[in-house]
């Protein structure tokens, strides 16, 4: 089809006008306006991201008109950057969503959020978050990704840690819970440090992956990385070449929450509900998705001509993916703590994004697994926000947030109710909603290219998320409400939030539903076209064979997953809806369900070993060091110093009485500021210094004789 | 040329002429202002050396005007006016107000000069004329103890530095007969091994060493920063430190480009300076967490800069004696120089916000700063600015200069540099994090707006603007570091 004429400046504002948001908030005061301004921006960008998306939908593609500035702009010419922005469907579908769901979480806000004191500050970072996701999802190069993936997750940090004040009520986990005897409950600016340092871990390894893709190759853009692909070639005769794929994975791994960095997600739940659903669920942690599906059809087709060179890092994506949707749907199975719940789906979900990633490099059709992940990615995010919105204002009203103390609140809240019961359904992938035809889009691609370790693995984790899912949908809505802490003490009705309150969640649970019905009118064949569409346009000027898409709706998988999905389901209805049996009998019967259950609780146990090996050991030896280096070894040498400086100050005291007395009292008070000044020096330590000089001159001097083998002539 | 002369004559004439107007008028802001407009005046006919001025070597091959000493005396210059302005607004009053802005003249000409220099003897001297003066200002709070402290260990650890130097040119000349740069390296040139040169060398990076705030040669720095008039700490941090720098290229790597260290590879010069540089900065951001002065940490963060910005060093010594990677030896030149520049801007915004408070609040402890985005906002946000700069966030201005050295090593046997130099940059960032918190989170013991004098939020605003601005728009700064680089190539 022709492609649509776009002015190239559409594109930038997309990302800009969030950045501008994030300034102007600021300035407006700090009343009503400044509201209207904050959400006001956040719109305008998702209302240009919706004309670029107008054509996608009619399956057009779209040819940017350089206007006012250019899509592709020089940015540091002695290294020949250019900063451009990207224009495919494929883009163009994600930067939508991201739009879409930014704007009605800061709407959702407004309604949420009334009243608090940090609200310029909440309004700053939740902007500038939008402006920098943007960025990354915009962005042609890996540069400018890099530099809106450090400010996402500068302002992930400063939101995990919105309410710093550590008040216990903004407390992720349960005070007290201990696993291996580390406390398992944290206040919100450690859960904000927390994520910090653990993404960071991802970043530095990707920021090294990224430096030495450049230096090889001379570029950072997508476009010119994927035509001449000599980098991949010296790499590969190096040996680097998937090493520096899974350095740059390692930045998706950390930002995605995916094993083995998955541990900050769940204790980032400390922010408020908003930022949750936004960043901690739809959209900064989609950000190592997106990279992937940059680097991967970059390191995919550079090695079309021996694939097996590049399949040990598709492997390692697959598994890794994999691993984390199980590791974390086993974990959302038990706890009672709402958001936390819903983060190990989310750590859960985001695996089979990965999953469907690492497959596309595994199968013989690249844009299957490719528009798999798109797929789960485009699905995930709406029905989690949603879901996020939904337990915001449900912790709000009953005044908890476990889940164990809500209960029977299906009649007062009929609308949360419906939308609960849609967002559940798809995130247990039963039709026809969105989360049945992304999660079978992923499965099959697994039964497809012969994964079949995977597609199980894969499968059997759907039955475990439609159980934690409907559980959790048990429990909240179904059972007695004599439990609520806020029923109990009287002090307020439990009823809908305002309209501006369920809005935002009703629009996207409808989403999931449309979603749903489009994919009776084959949507993923649509996003199909979108990928290979994203990737011919990587790739345009190259030699390159045609793709096609493939049809992959297959019975026996489809078949297979629901049935397990039937079992989870059909088991938390039983125990939570209808409660026929009593879950905590069971566990306390059993000794080995309760081992399991303290297992599962306790993360596996990864987190309280993190805790164990890499912050109280090294505080450990950091003591350890003060109490027998610093105190033990350097005190005796001040001790010989301190003597030295008591006999030198004898002498200095005689230099006072004797000779500094005897001039004008003016230069006295002068003279003895200068002599105790000269005491203080003299305590040995400008000895000290001049000493380590000495030293240091004296070392470089040694090891040059040694090498030079020159002390044998001296 | 004649630009340059036209420079050293007004700061020499500001540096000799208001001692003398006290003299005669006893009105001392006069000498103050008089004093600001010679140094505006000398960055300007600097700029106009740098626009008209080409490479040309003159005063008997004294003098060498290229665009390296350009940028380095831009730099050197542009701070020393910022003191200049800042200290408008320090404690110091009366008759000693001349002889501090005289001292401060004296000091930016020494420093003038040294940028230019294409003569040992003339390095020396300039060295000299810009240290001499430093060591009064360090002590120009006489009656605080602090101050005369500060003083003294850097007068005498200066002076030692200074020998050292001086030895390291005697031995040079004694091996090549001229104390002329170009002499020395056309003697150098195809010489072999010859073990008092090398020893001169690593002299020369010591007494160097000792300037640019190299561990172990460091050990003066936070005494003195912490010590001396704040002011005068700025001044430490962002210029006389450059001029350091601009010796050791001037010399150190000059003689690098015709004569390598030893014939052993271990140990070559390009190993030398990369272990110092990865233990400089490591040192200096383990020493900086632990600080509970504002001012020490800035010193600390100050030492573990010059780390990185010999990350550059490094590559080109090693490109120099392998004949290897010539385009990562450019991208480490050119990396270092930019990150001299920049952090010339970041440190000094630092240091002049935490002279304000100290001016303001009367107390310099971390403490200081809890709450204080809200009584000192403008302060505040510099602070943030700067310091988010200073850990390499994107897309500030320090993001850049860290880029380019990164990358500059990171395909080379130097690799380990920039493994070491990431983890730094990383770990670094938790404790500018951390000032950040105390600043915009926790509550202070007082919200009351403070003031924030006129001159201090222009100068503020101007370096605010240069640190976002190179930030975002990168181009024009990286192409004077650039070719300013490549005049380092012989």
């Amino acid at each position: 089809m022709d492609p649509v004429n776009i002015p190239s400046y559409f594109v930038w504002l997309v990302f800009v006008l969030p950045y501008v948001g994030a300034l102007a908030a600021p300035l407006t005061g700090r009343g009503r306006i400044r509201d209207v301004v904050a959400v006001a921006f956040p719109f305008l960008s998702a209302m240009f991201a919706l004309v670029l998306l107008v054509p996608v939908i009619e399956g057009h593609t779209i040819a940017l008109v350089n206007s006012i500035i250019p899509a592709s702009v020089p940015w540091i010419p002695e290294l020949g950057i250019n900063f451009g922005v990207l224009s495919d469907p494929y883009t163009v579908i994600i930067a939508n969503l991201v739009a879409w769901i930014s704007f009605l979480v800061m709407l959702y806000s407004v309604d949420y959020m009334k009243g608090d004191n940090g609200l310029t500050r909440y309004w700053f970072f939740m902007s500038f978050f939008i402006g920098s996701m943007q960025l990354i999802v915009l962005s042609d190069n890996l540069l400018s990704l890099f530099i809106g993936w450090e400010g996402v997750g500068l302002c992930s940090y400063a939101l995990i840690g919105y309410y710093y004040h550590d008040e216990r009520e903004n407390w992720v986990g349960t005070p007290g819970s201990k696993a291996l005897g580390e406390e398992q409950a944290y206040a919100p600016s450690h859960a904000g440090m927390k994520a910090f340092f653990m993404t960071r871990i991802g970043d530095l390894a990707m920021l090294a992956g990224i430096l030495i893709l450049f230096i090889t190759s001379g570029t950072f853009n997508y476009h010119q990385l994927a035509t001449s692909t000599g980098w991949a070639t010296t790499l590969a005769a190096g040996g680097l070449l998937v090493p520096v794929a899974l350095l740059i994975f390692g930045g998706a791994v950390g930002k995605s929450a995916q094993f083995p960095l998955q541990e900050w997600l769940p204790d980032a739940m400390a922010g408020p509900a908003p930022v949750s659903a936004l960043i901690h669920a739809a959209t900064m942690v989609n950000a190592g998705v997106v990279l992937v599906a940059r680097i991967g059809p970059i390191f995919y087709f550079a090695m079309q001509s021996n694939p097996a060179l590049i399949q040990p890092f598709f492997m390692v994506v697959a598994w890794i993916g994999g691993i984390t949707a199980f590791l974390a749907a086993t974990q959302a199975m038990v706890g009672f703590e709402l958001k936390k719940l819903l983060a190990y789906s989310t750590i859960s979900q985001i695996g089979y994004m990965m999953l469907a990633l690492g497959l596309a490099g595994l199968s013989t059709n690249f844009a299957e697994g490719l528009s798999a992940g798109l797929y789960q990615l485009m699905s995930h995010a709406i029905f989690k926000a949603a879901l996020f919105l939904m337990a915001g204002v449900l912790i709000h009203l009953t005044g908890t947030k476990y889940i164990n103390e809500m209960g029977g609140l299906k009649d007062k809240l009929k609308i949360t109710f419906a939308v609960f019961l849609i967002a559940a359904a798809s995130l247990s992938g039963l039709p026809p909603l969105s989360g049945f035809w992304a999660k079978d889009a992923v499965l099959a691609t697994a039964w497809n290219s012969g994964q079949f370790g995977l597609f199980l693995l894969g499968s059997a984790t759907a039955g475990i998320t439609a159980f934690y899912a409907f559980r959790m949908f048990g429990l909240i809505f179904y059972g007695a409400r004599e439990q609520h802490p806020e029923a109990l003490a009287g002090t307020h009705e439990v009823k809908e939030p305002s309209p501006i309150g369920w809005i935002p969640y009703t629009v996207l649970g409808a989403g999931t539903v449309l979603v749903g019905l489009l994919g009776f009118a084959n949507l993923e064949g649509s996003l199909q076209a979108s990928s290979i569409a994203y990737i011919y346009s990587l790739f345009t000027g190259s030699a390159f064979s045609s793709l096609t898409s493939a049809a992959s709706f297959d019975i026996v998988p489809a078949g297979i997953t629901l049935v397990f999905v039937l079992v989870g389901l059909l088991l938390a209805v039983q125990l939570y809806v209808r409660r026929k049996v009593s879950p905590s009998s069971l566990v306390k019967e059993s000794g080995f369900a309760h081992g399991v259950y303290r297992f599962l609780e306790n993360r596996w146990y990864i987190n309280a070993v993190y805790y164990k090996a890499f912050v109280n050991a090294p505080l450990r030896a950091s003591y350890w060091t003060l109490d027998h280096f610093e105190i033990g070894v350097l005190q005796r040498v001040h001790g010989g110093g301190a003597s030295l400086a008591v006999r030198l100050s004898g002498a200095g005291n005689w230099f006072d009485r004797n000779v500094v007395d005897a001039v004008s009292a003016d230069f006295a008070a002068a003279g003895k500021a200068l002599s105790k000044a000269f005491r203080r020096v003299q305590t040995g330590v400008l000895e000290q210094y001049a000493l380590v000089l000495a030293i240091g001159l004296i070392l470089l001097l040694f090891f040059f004789l040694l090498v030079t083998g020159l002390y044998t002539s001296i | 040329m004649e630009y340059i002369l036209a420079a050293v004559i007004s700061l020499a004439a500001a540096a000799l002429g208001v001692p003398v107007l006290q003299v005669i008028g006893n009105r001392p802001r006069v000498g103050a202002y008089l004093s600001i407009a010679a140094i505006s005046a000398a960055i300007l006919f600097v700029a106009a050396n740098t626009a008209f001025g080409g490479t040309v070597t003159s005063f008997g091959s004294l003098l060498v005007s290229d665009v390296l000493g350009d940028l380095f005396a831009l730099v050197v210059l542009s701070v020393t006016l910022a003191v200049a302005v800042v200290s408008l607004y320090s404690a110091h009053d009366g008759p000693s107000v001349p002889s501090y802005y005289s001292l401060l003249a004296f000091s930016g000409l020494g420093m003038l000069l040294l940028s230019y220099s294409a003569d040992l003897l003339m390095l020396f001297v300039a060295w000299e004329l810009m240290s001499l003066p430093t060591y009064v200002l360090a002590g120009f709070d006489k009656k605080r103890i602090q101050s005369n402290e500060a003083a003294a260990k850097y007068a005498i650890l200066g002076a030692l530095s200074s020998a050292i130097i001086l030895y390291a040119m005697s031995l040079t000349y004694g091996v090549t007969g001229t104390t002329q740069i170009s002499g020395i390296l056309e003697k150098l040139a195809g010489q072999p091994f010859n073990p008092l040169i090398s020893v001169a060398i690593l002299l020369f990076i010591v007494g160097f060493g000792f300037k640019m705030s190299i561990v172990p040669f460091h050990m003066w720095v936070p005494d003195t920063y912490e010590g001396s008039p704040p002011a005068v700490a700025t001044l430490f941090a962002s210029a006389t430190k450059k001029a350091g720098f601009v010796a050791a290229i001037r010399v150190v790597l000059a003689i690098a480009t015709v004569y390598s260290l030893t014939p052993n590879s271990a140990f070559s010069l390009a190993n030398v300076l990369a272990v110092l540089a990865v233990v400089t900065m490591t040192f200096g951001n383990v020493a900086a967490l632990t600080q509970k002065s504002m001012t020490r940490l800035l010193a600390y963060s100050s030492i573990a800069q010059a780390g990185y910005i010999l990350i550059g060093f490094s590559i080109f010594a090693y490109s120099q004696q392998t004949g290897l990677f010539t385009y990562n030896a450019m991208l480490g030149m050119t990396g270092s120089l930019l990150h001299i520049v920049n952090h010339a801007i970041m440190k000094g915004a630092a240091f002049l916000a935490a002279m304000l408070v100290i001016l303001q609040l009367k107390r310099g402890d971390l403490g200081a700063y809890n709450g204080l985005a809200k009584r000192m906002p403008i302060t505040a946000f510099t602070i943030a600015v700067s310091f988010l700069a200073l850990a390499g966030v994107p897309p500030l201005a320090g993001f850049w200069s860290k880029l380019l050295l990164f990358i500059s090593v990171i395909n080379t046997p130097l690799a380990w540099v920039a493994v070491a130099a990431i983890l730094n940059s990383a770990f670094s960032l938790g404790y500018y994090l951390w000032v950040i918190k105390r600043m915009y989170l926790d509550p202070g013991e007082s919200t009351e707006r403070v003031k924030e004098p006129f001159w201090f939020v222009v100068v503020f605003a101007v370096l605010v603007g240069l640190i976002i601005g190179i930030g975002l728009f990168p181009q024009q700064v990286i192409s004077l570091a650039s070719s300013a680089a490549s005049s380092v190539f012989h």
